[in-house]
């Protein structure tokens, strides 16, 4: 289960990171070409008839500001935020009180632990996955498309189920580790 | 109350209790209630809460903004701005204390994060301070209180919460120029008290920095800070939108931490990448799972009954924003601050508004609020970092903190009854609508 795990935590954690990475280059291409595209005219304001300006005159002029880039950077935010929250439960990373549990002794701690656990993989289940996939077939079916990328808002909302199924998944993990720790803890 | 709504907040308590992450508190309690409000496809209408309550472009500025924090972070300015605020405060009595508090708000500025100018201040400055003669756990309560400023000097993650949380009726640019006044107040405050303290206590003198040293530190600390400048004056500007510019913030931050600073290696940037996304996605869980219960708060008009329950106790103006920062505070002490903004702003926005409080006030007085909850028990995750790093227990450190509180409640009540403090900076910008 631990091996499971691991594969997961790569898989999962090389997505986020590679998205975040595009994430920030996305945004940045999208203030240079909006100021890119100011830049061909500016040099011209100029009128000077050297060399130079006509050549970054000649590399600048056809630049566009780009309209799909907030687009595809909202999507993409969508994704890293849904699958990074599976990576985050992996890591106990979610903010929660710990102060009223943390007055139990062991034995009971583990017991809302293991109750936590539950609550997050049938939250999941029910909404994550199930609504999620609900979410996704009637999008798909009143063929909402995105307005400058055009593209199916279902691909978007796809996040909602898949990522639900690795809460669900991480979670069971999480379960059956207190449980194991728990036998292992009652042995020593 | 009407039965959904009692189903929410018990099931939300109770789980909360019961150490279930909040946005899943917040999911479950939606979740359910829709459930028994019977009308609606349950799980469906919460996923698509979740999903569409994170779409949105202003929401990037998050992520961005943690990235370039971590990059600061990891990239040794703390050490700079240190030298820096040395050379300014460091001379006086108490010199170190002050020093202190100057550079827990450059840097949870820039950092963006009151939890990594805790550990990355407090990491330097408590051992410096214990060495130097200061007390540990005065120290402690130093760092653990000027921590919390850096959440009111833009830029600031939990001001786009909070402006997302209102509807888009406060702007980020708005709420980041009124927090800068709130800001400089309360570490003005702390310093004030730390002073007293180390003159009663005769706590050591720093040493005067000399004119060179003074240059050097000062060039050395103004890349650093440049990025504030770089930030808020695109806003300004109008250069470009707040999300553009948190992501120039990170070339930003990126350029100077790996090419000028050189504290960062390459190979540490996916590991960096990898934190921003993790802290990221509990953020945006959050704000998704908060959008379902905000959905069926309003749904079932709880805005408007809190709003008349609190109308029928008073209707002086003064008596319910004192209430409500008491009501606040209270939260504070056990929530954390992105769930705490993402669940009361709803709430409470309507009834200030109403009363003739502005909007962007309003959000200052209720990160001040929350403020103090990171340094108070039973959940104060400042304090308790702090106490981590100080190697103390919150039982000391409780009596050196109470006067460093007192000095955020009284800057609290000022800002919270004078307007100006808050609404001046971003009303001369233009900005207030």
């Amino acid at each position: 289960m631990t091996k499971l795990k691991n594969i997961l935590d790569k898989c999962l954690e090389v997505l986020v990171m590679v998205s975040v990475a595009v994430l920030v280059i996305d945004v940045l291409w999208q203030v240079a070409t909006r100021y890119g595209s100011k830049f061909s005219p500016w040099i011209k304001s100029f009128g000077s008839e050297g060399q130079f300006a006509a050549f970054l005159v000649k590399y600048t002029e056809g630049i566009q500001p780009s309209h799909w880039t907030d687009e595809l950077a909202t999507f993409l935010l969508i994704w890293v935020a849904l699958l990074g929250s599976a990576v985050a439960l992996g890591r106990g990373a979610h903010l929660g009180i710990d102060y009223f549990v943390g007055k139990l002794d062991d034995k009971v701690r583990i017991r809302t632990e293991l109750f936590a656990f539950a609550v997050v993989a049938l939250f999941s289940l029910l909404v994550m996955v199930f609504g999620g996939i609900g979410l996704v077939a009637r999008t798909f079916e009143l063929k909402q498309v995105s307005v400058s990328l055009n593209m199916p808002m279902g691909y978007v909302y796809l996040a909602v189920p898949i990522s639900g199924a690795f809460l669900v998944l991480y979670s069971l993990i999480g379960f059956f580790e207190r449980v194991s720790s728990a036998k292992q803890g009652g042995a020593a | 109350m009407s039965f959904p709504i009692v189903v929410l907040v018990a099931s939300f308590l109770i789980l909360l209790v019961l150490n279930v992450p909040v946005a899943f508190c917040m999911g479950v309690a939606a979740m359910l209630s829709i459930l028994v409000m019977g009308d609606l496809p349950t799980f469906m209408a919460v996923a698509h809460k979740i999903a569409t309550g994170i779409d949105s472009f202003s929401l990037l500025a998050i992520p961005f903004f943690i990235f370039s924090g971590l990059l600061m972070g990891h990239g040794g300015i703390a050490r700079r701005l240190i030298d820096f605020a040395n050379v300014l405060v460091g001379r006086f009595r108490g010199g170190l204390a002050f020093v202190n508090i100057l550079t827990c708000m450059l840097f949870g500025a820039i950092s963006g994060s009151a939890a990594a100018a805790v550990s990355s201040v407090g990491g330097f400055m408590i051992p410096l301070m214990n060495k130097r003669g200061y007390e540990k756990n005065f120290n402690t309560a130093v760092t653990v209180t000027a921590a919390t400023t850096g959440l009111l000097i833009p830029p600031s993650n939990v001001m786009i919460v909070y402006s997302l949380a209102t509807g888009g009726i406060v702007s980020i640019a708005a709420i980041f120029m009124a927090g800068v006044l709130p800001g400089i107040l309360v570490g003005l405050g702390l310093m004030l008290v730390a002073g007293i303290i180390s003159i009663k206590n005769q706590y050591g003198q720093g040493e005067k920095a000399t004119l060179v040293q003074g240059i050097k530190s000062f060039f050395s600390a103004v890349p650093a800070l440049l990025l504030i400048a770089i930030v808020l004056g695109g806003i300004l500007l109008g250069i470009f939108t707040a999300t553009e510019a948190s992501a120039v913030a990170v070339l930003y931050a990126f350029i100077l931490a790996v090419f000028c600073y050189k504290e960062v290696k390459f190979n540490e940037i996916p590991k960096i990448l990898l934190q921003c996304g993790v802290t990221t996605s509990v953020v945006f869980l959050l704000i998704g799972t908060s959008m379902a219960m905000s959905w069926v708060l309003a749904a079932e008009n709880v805005p408007q009954d809190i709003s008349a329950g609190l109308l029928s106790l008073t209707n002086n103006k003064y008596v319910l924003l004192f209430m409500i920062n008491l009501i606040l505070l209270a939260v504070g002490t056990f929530m954390d601050m992105t769930p705490a903004v993402l669940i009361f702003t709803p709430i409470f926005l309507p009834i200030v508004t109403g009363i003739g409080i502005h909007p962007v006030h309003f959000g200052i007085i209720m990160i001040m609020n929350l403020c103090i909850g990171l340094c108070t028990p039973p959940v104060g995750t400042c304090l308790f970092l702090g106490c981590g790093i100080g190697e103390t227990t919150v039982t000391k450190v409780i009596p050196k903190i109470l006067w460093f509180f007192v000095a955020m409640v009284v800057s609290l009540l000022i800002c919270s009854y004078l307007p100006f403090l808050s609404l001046w900076l971003p009303d001369s910008l233009g900005l207030l609508k």
